[in-house]
């Protein structure tokens, strides 16, 4: 039988892998518009600098963030069904690949690893992210996906 | 109107997720005082084809007609630069620096590639003398001239002063003719911007023509400012130094990375070979070859050949790229000039010897290599007067398996022409095919 909430099917002690990866690129992609403002500002490298490093880390942790997504959108038909899943995964996604051309914009040395192309992606990024965090939030708290029926049943 | 900037350039962005930017072209459009400059093509990700090291295994470069090359010392451990003494000894610089602090994720990347692109075996930090008490061009006798030095790379006699140009300092020996063993432990003349960071660490060294002044190469910390402009200080330039009280003054200004000091035996001018900077396209910036003036602003970081601004460096200083000159003779780009002589002193047929050789250490970030060879630029009247010609070439095989790259320059007692191999860990000399 069937639990009425969607079921996390990746999940470590009852707790979807996925929720708890995904803040950690999402915090970096943040972060990374927040110190390409600040060098667009200042010129001083060390913002840059700092860029690269979060682009870094976040795409690393994207790496395992994402299949974990994948693999729960994939696990449970009734998580297909909502809209919200589809907005929140094909977001992630565009996000994701944007930020691979974003940290190699990075790579470039001083002022045009950040201004304009750097700015404008991360600036892209962190608009489809507070869409696909606000669908992504949608999914648990509203719509229960992966989390635990207490006593009700 | 920042932002319709930023909006051609998000055009350009998706522009520049199609291709992978434009296909080289000919170096010889970039060769003399008028180089052709493309548009700059700033990459996504830019090409790092590095030649793969395979050694030389008993093979030698390949010279011009008329031109033998010999093995002069081999077994080496990463030699840079030469250097003969009066009485003929060769004194060869072993050396290295070690990479500096990693601020972010590409110099991870740019670390490896280096390691990639030279010779597996440790820098020695050392100078080594060879003698030939047979008279036959090659050496019979070899020993440790110097030891336990710091990154050495530029060496100069005046009198009985020898000047040894670590990366952080100049440091006086005394010398005596027929010496093969320095063990004093030298007074240092004066510091030079060193480490912590110390991008380009070949500090190139030599002496004004009356031996009262000396001239040292200080390289830019960095490709174009990515370490911060205030690491920047005192570099990209080339340093008077006053021999009796060690007081120095920058001589001439905005040379990215100069090496291969020298003075041209005619007129007596100051000439030196400078690495212009990187990752602005396959052809940009050229290379070169220059007369260095008292005072000259040459561009670096703002600005190239002139007025041509890098829009990677900000703040600008429009000031000092009003002032900016434009180099004598372009070598095209990414050749990676670091050895400079000129060929008055040499015994090579004659169509040699009245310009200079430069030594071209080849590329790392071209599709189509460039450079590897040692090339010849005829002079008249103490100026450039017509095209590069290779003059020893097979450095390179199959178009991309390096068996060694050049780097320093000297002419021997007997006037041959002396190239240090540092990823073949050889020194190659060149003479007449027939005396």
């Amino acid at each position: 039988m069937l639990s009425a909430n969607p079921r996390s099917t990746l999940s470590l002690g009852g707790r979807s892998l996925h929720a708890m990866l995904v803040p950690i690129p999402f915090v970096c992609f943040v972060a990374t518009l927040v110190t390409d403002i600040v060098y667009w500002q200042t010129a001083t490298m060390l913002w840059a600098d700092m860029s690269a490093w979060l682009l870094l880390v976040g795409l690393i942790v994207s790496l395992f963030a994402a299949p974990a997504g994948l693999i729960d959108f994939f696990g449970d038909a009734r998580i297909r069904q909502l809209r919200a899943a589809w907005i929140h995964g094909i977001g992630n996604v565009t996000a994701l690949i944007l930020s691979i051309f974003n940290c190699l914009i990075h790579t470039r040395d001083a002022y045009t690893s950040v201004v304009p192309s750097g700015l404008i992606l991360s600036a892209l990024v962190v608009a489809i992210l507070l869409v696909t965090g606000w669908n992504g939030w949608a999914l648990v708290y509203r719509h229960g996906v992966g989390v635990r029926q207490t006593g009700q049943q | 109107m920042k932002f319709a900037r930023l909006e051609a350039v998000a055009n350009g962005l998706l522009l520049a997720l199609v291709g992978c930017g434009p296909a080289p072209i000919d170096p010889s459009r970039q060769v003399g005082p008028n180089p052709y400059l493309p548009p700059i093509h700033q990459y996504l990700l830019p090409p790092m084809h590095v030649a793969k090291v395979v050694g030389w295994n008993g093979a030698t470069p390949t010279v011009a007609a008329g031109l033998k090359v010999q093995a002069f010392a081999s077994g080496l451990a990463n030699p840079r630069s030469l250097y003969v003494l009066p009485n003929g000894d060769v004194l060869v610089v072993e050396t290295g620096n070690p990479p500096g602090p990693v601020s972010r994720p590409k110099e991870l990347v740019m670390n490896w590639v280096e390691k990639m692109a030279h010779s597996r075996t440790k820098p020695g930090q050392r100078i080594l003398l060879f003698r030939d008490t047979h008279g036959d061009g090659v050496p019979d006798q070899e020993t440790v001239f110097i030891d336990h030095l710091n990154a050495p790379f530029g060496v100069v006699l005046v009198g009985n002063d020898l000047y040894v140009a670590n990366t952080d300092a100049v440091v006086r020996y005394p010398y005596t003719t027929g010496q093969t063993r320095i063990t004093d432990a030298g007074v240092k003349l004066c510091d030079l911007p060193g480490g912590p960071i110390d991008h380009h660490w070949t500090k190139s060294l030599t002496a004004s023509p009356d031996g009262s002044e000396l001239y040292a190469g200080v390289g830019s910390n960095s490709n174009i400012t990515e370490n911060g402009i205030q690491a920047e200080v005192g570099r990209a330039s080339i340093w008077q130094i006053d021999r009796a009280t060690g007081a120095h003054r920058e001589y001439a200004t905005g040379l990215r990375n100069p090496n291969g000091l020298q003075f041209e035996p005619q007129t007596h001018t100051l000439w030196a070979v400078i690495n212009e900077r990187d990752e602005l396209g396959p052809d940009l910036v050229p290379d070169y070859l220059t007369s260095v003036r008292d005072g000259a602003f040459y561009g670096w970081p703002y600005s190239y050949y002139g007025q041509h601004i890098d829009p990677r460096v900000q703040p600008q200083r429009p000031d000092l790229v009003a002032k900016a000159i434009a180099p004598d003779y372009a070598l095209s780009s990414h050749v990676a000039p670091l050895g400079l002589v000129f060929s008055s002193g040499t015994n090579l047929p004659v169509h040699y010897r009245a310009g200079a050789f430069v030594g071209e250490h080849g590329s790392w970030n071209r599709a189509v290599l460039n450079g590897y060879k040692v090339v010849y630029i005829p002079f008249v009247d103490g100026r450039p007067s017509g095209p590069p010609e290779d003059v020893v070439t097979g450095f390179l095989i199959d178009g991309d398996k390096a068996r060694g790259r050049p780097v320093g320059l000297a002419v021997d007692g007997k006037g041959g022409l002396l190239i240090a191999d540092d990823t073949g860990n050889s020194v190659w000399r060149v003479s007449a095919a027939s005396p």
